[in-house]
């Protein structure tokens, strides 16, 4: 049997999990949506990482280079 | 029925993979004339501070961003997929997402330059997604579904 607990690699090392008050915000523009998640140990931010979803369409059109 | 001028879509698709060339240039060699190798391309990011847009010509280290696990020039992109055409339109979408794992970027940056590491780091495009910092995570960047009109790079 394991007993072992739930760590999350943080700029503080492997917290445990239950350690951390995780925060998820989402950013929606034009171009893009981005959901940010960041991990705080008490009030440190520890962790914050981001995962940019491109809208469809959104970033093709900025990069169009047009050519008729 | 009459002809109508037009750009060939063939070409537009052609232009993307180096089958034409119009005018001199200076190439890195891709080792065969009649079956070139693809060319490495990779992805860099850079700090909010910098000035990337349609007039950059070339990757450059100025207003990269550092950072723990970040390395200098970015990472490679994954380019399993070659350019095609639909309708009007060629397009080109990286097969995978840009992932940069465990870093730490504590310098807000906004945006990811594309470029050709094969032929002397020539820019193909400027990607903003918004001021962000990372801490000891990882950042994803999600591409856009490979088609007319909603891929990464369209020539409509």
């Amino acid at each position: 049997m394991s007993n072992d607990i739930p760590l999350i690699y943080t700029s503080k090392g492997n917290l445990p999990e239950a350690d951390l008050r995780m925060e998820v915000e989402w950013f929606v523009a034009d171009e893009y949506v981005k959901v940010v998640k960041r991990h705080y140990l008490g009030d440190e931010l520890v962790k914050e990482g981001a995962d940019v979803l491109s809208f469809k369409g959104a970033i093709g059109e900025t990069l169009i280079g047009i050519v008729k | 029925m009459a002809n109508v001028s037009a750009m060939c879509t063939s070409f537009k698709t052609e232009l993307m993979l180096g089958a034409h060339q119009l005018g001199s240039v200076t190439l890195v060699s891709r080792t065969s004339l009649t079956a070139p190798t693809v060319d490495t391309l990779k992805a860099a990011l850079y700090l909010a501070s910098g000035s990337l847009g349609a007039g950059t010509t070339t990757y450059s280290a100025t207003s990269e961003v550092s950072g723990t696990g970040y390395t200098a020039g970015g990472i490679t992109v994954t380019n399993a997929t070659a350019p095609t055409s639909s309708g009007t339109t060629a397009f080109w979408t990286p097969s995978a997402s840009l992932v940069y794992n465990t870093v730490t970027l504590a310098t807000a940056f906004d945006a990811v330059l594309i470029y050709n590491s094969t032929q002397s780091n020539r820019a193909i495009s400027v990607h903003n997604f918004g001021s962000q910092t990372i801490t000891a995570a990882t950042l994803t960047l999600s591409m856009p579904t490979n088609g007319a009109g909603t891929a990464l790079l369209n020539l409509a």
